[in-house]
């Protein structure tokens, strides 16, 4: 099992220079406190427009400073928008393999579609047609990573033969995955070879039917890239206290925040009637089924949730490595609901405590050797 | 978090009254049904909705309409404007206002279900390439739009959101959820075209739309569900949301 934390950079109003700054500083230390505990990944979102949920709109920056500031800890660029209108092809993977270079070989190269109008429509992007474009980023990339010069025509964007540069230190490339929302993704994520990033909280019922299915299906995948990653991690909270009642109480403090924050963004199945996105998505979208229909439903610790006394989160973790789940990934505070230092002492704790009782690590898979073509060479009908 | 801002009073005036909470649902076959989201100026989004709710990010208002061909109160045909939001963590319209071209269907609605309604003319017009919706009161235009370049989509493709209508009940003033369910037979989407909107006629001036979204138009069989739950106006729907289901669970 492997351990990572996740960052959003949800920030508290008013949207000031102090409370940016301060979310920011505050998380870099973590995540160098995180580099000492022996954390394996930080990972950074990229999310556009979403007010007080997610101000993480240049992780690539943010991940620059963590690789700067840390010696051991992967950088997970959790996820960059694979989105014609959000982000050219060719700048993703410049940028991610210059982090990759910064970071000594560092990078955790995450794909995504976005789920919410509020981020597409700020783009004036068309949701129909989100999945067609990640598809071709992520066969597209790899090329520009691997080849000494890349050619490629699509019906997303072409490019005439150049050398896209640097190339990333990690050989082949980077391992790369796909954030999964939407039911159904992480069958996508294994047929093109790609690991599985959670980042909605499904139910551990849930989890265990997509990886099953996730590791059955990508035992016959054709890799997008030339290494197939085929580890499933998913986005889970995470406050450790010796108590295990203030421990569940300041967890469910941020826990609840971030949720609220989550369900006043607009969802595109919500504002955009499509064949494309099939359920509503969002962290809050399985609470929200909850409780009949019920707006003032009270909710406990959610099942699996890591929050509480260090012998409660290493059963609810060993619940999560039961159902082949390979890394949770924590989020550890929203817009600074906790003081920094209760955040810092939860960490620590959970490094003492809880670490200890898992086996850790894995052996990624052998890079698989792919021929030119599947790769874009001279160009993709 | 954002929270609604506006005085629950002004949500009072005008409000209908639900004498007893109805324990059957309103089934109402094979309507035509046009549903078109917009979104709208966000400075004053917080101003629109009481305490209880949260606005959605951006803001965005809907209009639907529906035309039934036939219920207890013969043809008639409905047209409500909504402010999309936010009841707890859950998706929410708050109803501005709703007009009907049936008295009898209008004072049935408004008492069943609290819809605020006026009684006015309601134009639903479906060509092979655009369906029309005009809705208007003694020659004055409420709204005027047009779906055009229709896309057939799948019968589970559109999102429906549940209502709150704010309504003089049995349990006090309170904003009462409306649960309506569709069973699509048949959905397009299409490009939304607003010809015209008259915001203060809905009753609410402050309604603005910057970006029209495509909406969807089809055939449905809609029933209006027995009221399940009311919530304060004037505390967040979190402690506000009070059950009215009978104490035996039935409905």
């Amino acid at each position: 099992m492997k351990f990572g934390i996740f960052h959003e950079l949800a920030t508290p109003r008013p949207f000031t220079a102090e409370n940016e700054s301060k979310v920011l500083f505050n998380a870099l230390e973590q995540v160098r406190l995180a580099d000492e505990l022996g954390f394996d990944t930080v990972w950074a979102v990229e999310h556009h427009f979403l007010e007080g949920y997610s101000h993480s709109s240049a992780p690539e920056l943010f991940l620059t400073a963590c690789a700067m500031q840390t010696k051991q800890i992967r950088v997970g660029h959790g996820a960059v928008v694979c989105v014609r209108e959000m982000n050219h092809p060719i700048r993703v993977a410049e940028r991610a393999a210059t982090l990759d270079l910064l970071s000594g070989g560092r990078l955790e190269f995450g794909t995504a579609r976005s789920s919410t109008w509020t981020e597409l429509g700020g783009f004036e992007a068309d949701p129909d047609r989100t999945k067609q474009d990640w598809d071709e980023f992520v066969r597209a990339i790899p090329g520009m990573w691997t080849q000494e010069r890349f050619s490629w025509k699509g019906s997303c964007f072409s490019m005439p033969e150049r050398a896209v540069l640097p190339k990333p230190m990690q050989k082949p490339h980077p391992p790369m995955w796909v954030t999964v929302t939407s039911p159904g993704t992480e069958l996508d994520a294994a047929e093109r070879g790609l690991g599985c990033l959670g980042v909605a909280t499904a139910s551990l019922s849930e989890q265990e039917r997509r990886t099953k299915e996730y590791h059955r299906r990508i035992q016959l995948c054709e890799p997008a890239g030339q290494v197939v990653n085929d580890q499933v991690a998913t986005l889970n909270f995470m406050h450790c206290h010796e108590d295990l009642a203030t421990g569940a109480k300041r967890g469910m403090g941020f826990l609840g925040l971030f949720g609220a924050l989550n369900a006043q963004l607009l969802f595109t199945r919500e504002a955009y009637p499509t064949t494309a996105y099939q359920s509503l998505g969002g962290i809050s979208a399985p609470a929200a089924s909850k409780g009949g229909g019920n707006p003032g439903a009270a909710y406990g610790v959610p099942d699996g949730v890591c929050i509480g006394d260090p012998k409660t989160i290493i059963e609810a973790i060993k619940r999560w490595e039961s159902v082949g789940v390979d890394q949770l990934n924590f989020l550890v505070n929203a817009c600074e609901v906790l003081p920094q230092e209760q955040v810092l002492e939860s960490m620590r704790l959970f490094a003492r405590e809880v670490m200890p009782a898992f086996a850790r690590g894995k052996t990624r898979r052998e890079p698989v050797l792919q021929s030119g073509a599947a790769l874009g060479a001279g160009g993709r009908a | 978090m954002l929270s609604g801002t506006a005085d629950p009073k002004r949500f009072e005036k005008e409000a209908p009254t639900i004498p007893v909470f109805t324990e059957a649902s309103l089934e109402l076959s094979d309507c035509v049904f046009l549903q078109a989201l917009c979104e709208i100026e966000a400075e004053p989004m917080c101003a629109m909705l009481p305490p209880a709710l949260h606005p959605t990010l951006p803001p965005v208002a809907s209009w639907s309409a529906f035309e039934a061909a036939d219920s207890d109160w013969g043809r008639f045909r409905l047209a409500q404007l909504r402010i999309e939001c936010r009841s707890g963590l859950r998706p929410r319209g708050l109803l501005v206002g709703a007009v009907v071209d049936s008295a009898q269907a209008a004072k049935a609605l408004a008492e069943r279900f609290g819809f605020r309604c006026i009684v006015g003319e309601v134009e639903l017009a479906r060509a092979y390439d655009s369906t029309h919706l005009r809705v208007a009161r003694g020659g004055r235009c409420l709204v005027e739009l047009v779906l055009r370049e229709p896309v057939r989509l799948g019968d589970s493709d559109t999102q429906f959101v549940s209502s709150l209508h704010a309504a003089h009940t049995p349990r006090g003033f309170r904003l009462v959820q409306v649960d309506t369910e569709y069973a699509v037979k048949r959905a397009e989407r299409g490009r939304l075209e607003i010809v015209a909107f008259d915001a203060a006629a809905w009753g609410e001036e402050t309604i603005r739309p910057t970006f029209a979204l495509p909406g969807v138009v089809g055939r449905v069989d809609l029933s209006i569900r027995p009221i399940r739950f009311v919530c304060r106006p004037d505390i967040l729907a979190f402690q506000g949301t009070e059950s009215v289901l009978p104490e035996d669970g039935t409905r």
